[in-house]
């Protein structure tokens, strides 16, 4: 018989180890890994890759009817939302502030402090604060966000190049994670966390959203770029070594193979199940490319996501 | 270092230590050592002395060990005779004063003297936590560089506002403390109707330089707020401040032994101190960015009037401090971005044009010295737009004058080029060519809106400061349109071109030590990195070696990063040790080995955005050159599109090789493999183009006709047409040595 | 290992005779180099070269066929860990799992299912490779005749489960022609199975439960034996084992070379998991991380569908991303009076624009230009995305014929390009767009 010796990289880096929550609230531990996603003949793998919910602070009229369906009621009170997705086996809450918008709203500061205590008073686990992704309003509400959280080591989101200024300092003054998100290319990601780093933040409290595109629409983009900061932070890049989070419910039920139900081949498939299946396959693939947190919609992923990866877990 | 300024800051020092000591003693008397110090609304004690040493003072008894710290850096006076640098001595009974100081006003708090109240105004004293976090926020992320400490009082009520308003202008946060003579800036400024308080940005600590303390409290708890340091790491506490808070101190009267001691505190923080009055001068060291002390007496100020000067004062505070300009929006009545970059002004619309056809108009940007410019001053000479008759073509001449302390000769062309792109960012304003060949048209449109010459200045100057203000500190432009005077420059311009484009040729890979790299197109070739030196620009023929220089000063954590060459391995092929690990460790570790000047050795990779593909015809011993605008066949059995798909994407090919257009006539062309004499065929459009610089290259290899013997589509479209046209002309390249 | 170009050319003729099909010596061996044409198309290439390039180009994976004639299967050939460092090549077959013990009745009815699924993707048409049928029922006829109704039924890509080579016999003697997979050689039966992949010329499944020593050593007991075409079968059923397992056969075929275990991998989802979803979740994991072909115990178009997708994403060539067909898109429903943008027909930059205008309150015509596949700024860059280009599209599609207003949007970063652009298109009016696709919604709102 022929010996087989299973090549084993020899990997120079680790992913940093990024801590969320704790202080009395639960506390959600990422990344840590020196080895690619769930191959544990070769490396160690600390703490498994987490699930949160996405909450928005608004009624999300505008969503899928599938989410509408699962969710009922609790859409109307984010604070009952977060409960309610605790139970469904959230690890973690992604609260986006939809209403600070300028087109959604136009909230500000006052409505993000009130939405954000109101959400970490009904939840133990760790939460996730993102801004409308307008730079200004993000800077307002994620400022206002991270007074109401201090001390309850918040994750803060996005950080792009042009206001990552204001959510750093913010994140240094009361001790919380930022989340940097550039788009498909590895050498801006890597860039704007250099800046985050000169910035003072400490690598631990960084974390990177490298999301383009849900199945069918540039996946393949998303997936090749995380391998590839993947694979760098591995071979020693420590400012590509951030754990990786991906708004996977978000770019899933965006698209029409989630939303629409009329007007479309049969070979697609009745709504219900298809686009239940497109965000447990964008979910599937993004695990296997180095996802630390996946952030998802609808409460059967979570449920499904999660046994996938307690099963790859071992 | 000065002898003077040291012996008077120790002086002070020790005087306010001793004052320092005696309230301590009354304050020991009246609370006993359990006697409750501190200052209200924040968890940082008395913030200096718990930043430099980690020591919480909540007590009387507490006060001990910060007087015996503050005790233990005093010098004793320098003697009349003896020359030291004494910038140690200087530094450390700054540090003293400022303990002296914050525990005088801890015991003050105590004793009920905090905030001062006087002639019926309250002071507002330290700074609460909740105020300094949410500037601290403006702070760091730049919407405010940082703070002026005032101590004294302005020339006049007159001078007073104009100096804040300066300097919140500039976005600086402004702290008030001291008097001259019982009179301070407070009460001119409100005497003046001023608004003093948290929302003016303009905060009144108290009548006395003790009171200042608050500015280095503020500065101290920013440090642990923003720059993640721990209480008693003093090093970085002071190293945060110097590069991340942008603060300095301005002395207005008089400045007392005090006063001295105190900034030299502050100079410990990398804070500059600025005086109204003649005080000797702290050239750099090092502990500042800049000067640490300089003395501007007001009355000798330039300027027609008093405003003048104290805008010109707040000016050099500025400078010195290192502050940098940013113009939100630039000032001009026509719409302004990149959405009208490919607008075109017709003849019909046309109101008037600078250049052109018959016409003169050129642009010049120079370096000056910092002293010799005055940022954001806008000159027209001659008539204005408004002043010609319509569809003029009138003479232009446009000088810009920059100062930096990191601007370089070099960068003025690099700077000069972006002129081009900054003024077609106008609506209705069209703008052509550079340097001596430029064209700009002004719309009737832009005109009736109000648009003049003048708005020239103004884009130019909002522009080169934002995009530039990491080398640019101050722009001036004065613009010509009298046909005598530009006739005139355009003369000195031409030659100061000609210089450029000499030194330009004049650098050569041997005489720099750095190159700089490129990765701009990792986007899309990961494994691609470009390498360029000053005899090989980058591929896409956009970035040469001073480009990339200056984009790497501009943008330090940008694209182009300097990569040493270390050890020679190969000067023929072009090959560094510090290249080869630069190359490997920025491909993916896929390419290990790279020369600059071969073709057949490891050649340079290329993402995608070559101008030219070299590829060897191995039936000639020579190589083939195809352009990006050739779109037709070539003796390789290629075309273009089929030569780059081989050849992009980071994949090193021995044998081709992407190229900009410009290397062909570089001393350094194909080194390894003999030169331009290898070449056999050439696009003709590069033919063209390069003709005169083909010429001049060919002479200089010897093979002064080799142009005529290099084919091209017409004379030898397939590589059997060629093989009969290079024998019939006898190329070079048929006797040189094998290629394979 | 593979060759450059100029490598290859010395081993050519080097007598530009054009035989092949291309003018010189040195653009075949580029394009050989490539591996986009075989070295063989050379008519006149020393028996010497051929040997020498012929081992030079041998794939560290072997390249595996499954069926006959137009529809087949064919994996393996893979030379990365990752795609982004080249491609994945062979895009892995999907297909579905019959049993005999199933009345054949309700077989057939999802064989007509199955085999009549299509579904439409960028322009492109996917199916469903084939069938796996199994010898659940232990009887050879009963496996025989359902093979023999699903070839006739549909011939396609079959594999054939059956450990007894007998009932393999059978069932070989009515679908050989279709080259099915033979599925499997074990430490039992290998010389038998081994036999009858030699005398129908089919592809052979090694299967050893015994860890990846146990499969090689049977693998080189069956290419001993004259068999070369094979797929590993290594035995891991679950996500983690499969992961672990299909990892490590790809690293040790490609980093150590190591021929016994460089072959495809066949992988069981449905039989690691409990539903139909998880089920397609396992498969979706091992359409990434490296099966050749998997087999799913179900099918239903809502699993299909986006694993279908997964699979052409993960495939896609990074070099040469989708692309869209050029074309003018209706978003919404665009009236006589909708905004008409331009953009690339670079796929990502398509759904980014379209995906914002559909969330626009704007129904807006969207007219895709031919770019090669490019973005905005590299096909800029490159020249393919000039005004003459936009011009020649906005008359190849009619525009005109579709709007009652002569306006068009054009991407911010394309500018500069305005003013050429009215001077190609006279009579139309130009807009600068934003240079974001996020900002197209406020830009219309502003604008339009």
């Amino acid at each position: 018989m022929p010996t087989v010796e299973i090549p084993v990289e020899k990997w120079s880096g680790k992913i940093h180890e990024v801590r969320l929550g704790g202080q009395g609230r639960k506390e959600v531990v990422v990344g840590g890994e020196n080895t690619l996603p769930f191959l544990h003949f070769e490396g160690s793998i600390p703490n498994p890759p987490v699930l949160a919910v996405e909450v928005l602070d608004r009624d999300p009229r505008d969503w899928a009817e599938p989410l509408l369906q699962a969710w009922g009621d609790v859409l109307k009170n984010p604070a009952a939302w977060a409960k309610k997705a605790v139970e469904v086996g959230a690890n973690l809450i992604a609260l986006r502030l939809k209403t600070a918008h300028p087109e959604e709203g136009n909230t500000g500061a006052e409505e993000a402090k009130r939405v954000v205590s109101s959400v970490l008073e009904a939840v133990d686990v760790p939460l996730i604060v993102l801004g409308p992704e307008v730079a200004e309003k993000d800077n307002e509400v994620l400022v206002a966000a991270s007074e109401a959280g201090r001390g309850q080591r918040l994750a803060l989101g996005n950080c792009e190049e042009k206001n990552y200024r204001t959510i750093g300092a913010t994140c240094l003054a009361d001790g919380h994670v930022a989340i940097g998100k550039t788009p498909i290319e590895i050498n801006l990601a890597k860039q704007l966390n250099i800046l985050l780093s000169d910035l003072g933040m400490s690598q631990d409290s960084l974390l990177m959203d490298p999301t383009t595109g849900a199945l069918g629409y540039g996946l393949e983009y998303t997936y090749s770029v995380m391998e590839r900061l993947r694979l760098a932070a591995l071979g020693g890049d420590k400012m590509t070594s951030m754990p990786m989070i991906c708004t996977v419910g978000e770019e899933a039920w965006r698209q029409k193979e989630a939303k629409t139900s009329e007007g479309v081949p049969d070979t697609w498939g009745p709504l219900a199940e298809r686009a239940l299946r497109w965000e447990e396959m964008t979910a599937i693939s993004l695990l296997q490319s180095g996802a630390n947190i996946i952030v998802l919609r609808h409460p059967s992923t979570v449920e499904k996501v999660q046994s996938a990866i307690t099963r790859l877990m071992g | 270092m000065s002898r003077f300024i040291a012996t008077a800051a120790i002086k002070g020092a020790n005087d306010i230590f001793n004052e320092a000591e005696t309230l301590y003693q009354k304050a020991l008397k009246e609370f006993g050592p359990d006697g409750k110090i501190g200052f209200p609304n924040t968890a940082y004690y008395l913030p200096v002395i718990y930043g430099f040493t980690g020591h919480k003072v909540e007590t009387v008894a507490d006060l001990v060990p910060a007087l015996n710290f503050a005790k233990s850096l005093l010098p004793t006076p320098p003697k009349e005779n003896i020359w030291l640098p004494y910038l140690g001595e200087t530094l450390d009974s700054g540090v003293a004063t400022l303990f002296a100081e914050e525990i005088i006003e801890g015991i003050r708090f105590a004793l009920g003297q905090q905030p001062e109240t006087r002639n019926g105004f309250t002071f507002n004293g330290p700074i609460d936590d909740v105020q300094m976090r949410s500037w601290g926020i403006a702070m760091v992320d730049g919407r405010m560089p940082g703070f002026a400490a005032i101590i004294g009082a302005a020339k006049s009520n007159e001078v007073a506002v104009k100096i804040v308003r300066e300097l919140q202008s500039r976005g600086q946060l402004v702290f008030l403390a001291g008097n001259v003579n019982g009179r301070s800036m407070v009460d001119q400024l409100l005497e003046e109707g001023v608004e003093l308080g948290y929302d003016t940005y303009t905060v009144p600590f108290g009548s006395d330089t003790i009171s200042t303390i608050y500015a280095m409290g503020y500065a101290t708890r920013a440090a642990y707020s923003f720059g993640n340091v721990k209480p008693g790491d003093a090093r970085s506490m002071l190293l945060y401040n110097k590069f991340r808070c942008f603060a300095f101190g301005l002395v207005l009267g008089p400045v007392t032994d005090l006063d001295y001691a105190t900034g030299a505190g502050a100079i410990n923080y990398g804070f500059p101190i600025v005086a109204d009055t003649a005080v000797p001068h702290i050239l750099p060291t090092g502990v500042t960015q800049y000067e640490h002390v300089i003395g501007m007496p007001f009355d000798d100020i330039p300027g027609d009037n008093d405003l003048e000067k104290a805008e010109r004062l707040v000016q050099r505070c500025i400078e010195i401090r290192g502050i940098k300009v940013k113009i939100a929006k630039v000032p001009i009545p026509v719409a302004y971005g990149p959405a009208f970059e490919g607008e075109i002004v017709r003849r019909d619309s046309l109101r008037a044009e600078f250049g052109g056809k018959g016409g003169i108009c050129f642009e010049f940007l120079q370096l000056k010295d910092m002293d010799d410019v005055e940022d954001g001053k806008i000159t027209v000479i001659g008539p204005e737009v408004d002043e010609v008759d319509e569809g003029a073509r009138v003479p232009m001449a446009i000088m810009v004058g920059v100062a930096g302390r990191k601007m370089q000769k070099d960068f003025e062309p690099v700077l000069e080029r972006q002129i081009h792109h900054f003024l077609n960012g106008a609506e209705g304003i069209q703008h052509m060519g550079q340097r001596d060949i430029t064209w700009i048209r002004f719309s009737k449109g832009a005109v009736n809106k109000g648009f003049r010459i003048k708005h020239i200045g103004d884009i130019l100057h909002a522009n080169l400061h934002n995009h530039f203000g990491a080398i640019v500190d101050k722009v001036e432009i004065t613009i010509h349109t009298e046909k005598a005077k530009v006739e005139e420059l355009i003369e000195g311009a031409r030659r100061e071109y000609g210089e450029r484009n000499a030194r330009i040729a004049g650098l050569s890979d041997e005489t720099v030590d750095t190159y700089y790299s490129c990765s701009l197109c990792q986007s899309f070739a990961p494994n691609h990195i470009c390498v360029i030196n000053p005899e090989r620009v980058g591929l896409c023929g956009a970035y040469n070696w001073l480009d990339c220089r200056a984009s790497f000063e501009i943008n330090p954590r940008g694209p182009n990063q300097p990569v040493l060459k270390g050890a020679t391995i190969d000067p023929v092929k072009g090959e560094w040790e510090g290249v080869n690990q630069f190359v490997f460790e920025n491909s993916n570790r896929a390419v290990d080995r790279m020369t600059i000047y071969s073709l057949m050795d490891a050649p340079m990779t290329t993402c995608g955005c070559c101008e030219c593909v070299m590829v060897i015809l191995p039936e000639t011993n020579g190589v083939m050159i195809v352009s990006r605008d050739d779109y037709g066949m070539t003796p390789s059995g290629m075309t273009f599109t089929t030569l780059m798909g081989m050849v992009g994407g980071g994949l090193q090919t021995p044998g081709m090789m992407g190229h900009g257009k410009y290397y062909i006539t570089s001393n350094k062309f194909l080194l390894a493999e003999g030169g331009i004499k290898r070449i056999v065929w050439l696009s003709k459009n590069l033919k063209e183009e390069l003709a005169e610089e083909l010429k001049e290259a060919s002479e200089k290899s010897g093979a002064p006709d080799l142009i005529d013997k290099i084919g091209d589509s017409e004379s030898a479209p397939t590589i059997e047409e060629l093989m009969t046209f290079l024998e019939q002309k006898e190329h070079p390249a048929l006797t040189m040595d094998p290629l394979m | 290992m593979s060759m450059t170009g100029v490598q290859i050319y010395k081993f050519l003729p080097k007598t530009n005779c054009k035989k092949c099909g291309f003018p010189t010596c040195l653009a075949f061996a580029m394009k050989v180099a490539q591996k986009s044409i075989a070295i063989t198309d050379c008519p006149d290439l020393s028996e010497e070269s051929t040997l020498a390039l012929e081992s030079a180009a041998r794939p560290p994976i072997q390249i595996v066929t499954v069926g006959a004639d137009e529809k087949k299967i064919e994996v393996g050939g893979e030379v990365v860990m990752f795609r982004h460092e080249k491609t994945f090549y062979h895009p892995p077959g999907l297909v579905i799992r019959l049993k005999d013990s199933t009345p054949l009745e309700e077989n057939l009815k999802q064989v007509e299912a199955v085999a009549s699924y299509q579904v439409e993707r960028v322009g492109m048409m996917f199916t469903v490779d084939g069938f796996a049928i199994e010898n659940d029922s232990g009887d050879a006829a009963a496996f025989a005749k359902l093979v023999a109704a699903v070839a006739e039924k549909a011939p396609s890509p079959l594999v054939l489960m059956s450990t007894k080579p007998d009932a393999m016999k059978t069932a070989l003697e009515k679908a050989g022609p279709l080259r099915p997979l033979i599925y499997a050689a074990t430490t039992d039966n290998w010389s038998d199975m081994t036999e009858l992949a030699k005398a129908h010329g089919c592809p052979l499944a090694v299967a050893a439960g015994d860890g990846l020593e146990g499969l090689a050593g049977l693998v080189e007991q069956v290419t001993g034996n004259g068999v070369e075409n094979i797929v590993l079968d290594p035995g891991g059923r679950d996500y983690l084992s499969s992961l672990t397992q299909l990892t490590q056969i790809r690293r040790l075929a490609l980093k150590e070379n190591f021929r016994p275990l460089g072959f495809p991998v066949i992988a069981f989802p449905g039989e690691g998991t409990d539903s139909n979803e998880e089920e397609s979740m396992l498969a979706g994991q091992q359409v990434a991380k490296y099966a050749g072909i998997i087999v799913l115990n179900h099918f239903s178009p809502s699993t299909m569908y986006p694993l279908l997708t997964l699979r052409l994403n993960i495939y896609t060539d990074p070099q040469k991303p989708i692309q869209m067909q050029p074309g003018l898109y209706p978003i919404g429903n665009p009236k006589e009076d909708s905004p008409v943008c331009v953009t690339t027909n670079f796929s990502l930059t398509y759904f980014a624009v379209a995906g914002e205008l559909e969330g626009s309150a704007f129904p807006s015509w969207l007219m895709v230009c031919d770019t090669e596949g490019l973005s905005v700024l590299t096909a800029w860059a490159a020249g393919k995305f000039d005004a003459e280009r936009i011009a020649k599209a906005t008359k190849e599609f009619n525009i005109a014929g579709s709007v009652n207003h002569h306006r068009v949007i054009i991407p911010g970063h394309l500018a500069v390009l305005r003013g050429e652009l009215e001077e190609e298109l006279s009579g139309w009016e130009v807009l600068v767009g934003p240079r974001d696709a996020v900002d197209l919604g406020a830009f219309l709102k502003k604008s339009w």
